[in-house]
């Protein structure tokens, strides 16, 4: 019962926020327009919903995490944290290809940081 | 001796050889205070398709078949068996970040909707792991419901 109050509560005091936003509606408060540079710069390419990369795709749309709802985006922004402090994005094989697809030291930060924000209630 | 002797005794003696390496396992462990189970937020039907289908493997409470004790067979199940828990263990359910917890479940969406877990290979030999329509239903149900009542829980200890 308190969670269904709790469920309407969130609902009913997040909807204005996002019509203020002028801005992609689903994408406004969760990202920043920084993040959402590095994003289609270093990242898109490879995971987006008509990407060749089969296996990007699948592990990460960002078309799809756009129209997802909340507990989908906080669960892929979960793995993508764990996934970039990792070290792991971009894939050192496409790397070697494109060098210039590095994320910078302050885009990986910017993106760590965007990506881990809504850990801190944790531990 | 014939020729046959020698063409069976070779891998009869090799089979046996191979019983002597020790085999690697992971130790069985019944009682787990952060189990998911265990820690009563999963109702009865989901517990019991998560038992019977997944807990072999992703739990502490694996029932070892006899041929888990016999190599090499006993080497294929200890390797699958160590890379099921690291990936996903039940039994520490309770010690996983929330976050995290949200992965897992996404993950757990995404490979029992594209048919990926239970395995195949796995399945083959367990029928009873097997999932019908209902029981799959019934998992993906339970997962994205336990995640949005994660998401809340996230979110209001956020503003608080």
């Amino acid at each position: 019962m308190a969670a269904l109050i709790g469920l309407l509560f969130f609902q009913g005091t997040t909807k204005p926020e996002l019509e203020n936003y002028p801005v992609h509606p689903m994408m406004a408060p969760d990202m920043p327009a920084n993040v959402k540079t590095i994003v289609e710069q270093k990242c898109y390419g490879c995971h987006n919903a008509d990407s060749k990369n089969e296996k990007g795709k699948a592990k990460l749309d960002w078309d799809e995490f756009e129209a997802s709802k909340k507990s989908k985006q906080m669960a892929a922004k979960g793995k993508i944290s764990e996934v970039l402090r990792e070290g792991e994005m971009p894939p050192k094989k496409f790397l070697e290809m494109k060098p210039e697809g590095k994320l910078s030291e302050a885009e990986l930060a910017t993106l760590i940081d965007w990506s881990a924000s809504k850990k801190k209630g944790a531990n | 001796m014939k020729r046959w002797h020698y063409l069976l005794g070779g891998p009869v003696l090799l089979l046996l050889l191979i019983q002597l390496v020790p085999n690697e396992l992971p130790p069985v462990v019944h009682t787990n205070p952060g189990d998911l189970i265990q820690s009563g937020i999963v109702d009865e039907e989901v517990a019991s398709i998560l038992k019977v289908s997944c807990y072999n493997c992703h739990s502490n409470e694996t029932d070892y078949p006899w041929y888990s004790y016999v190599a090499p067979s006993s080497w294929l199940v200890a390797r699958d068996v160590r890379l099921a828990r690291e990936e996903l263990n039940f039994s520490t359910w309770k010690e996983i970040d929330m976050i995290d917890q949200l992965g897992k479940l996404d993950d757990i969406y995404q490979e029992v909707e594209s048919g990926k877990m239970p395995m195949d290979v796995y399945t083959v030999v367990h029928t009873s792991a097997k999932l019908d329509e209902r029981q799959r239903e019934l998992i993906l149900t339970w997962a994205e419901e336990t995640m949005d009542v994660i998401a809340e829980e996230e979110e209001s200890e956020e503003e608080g």
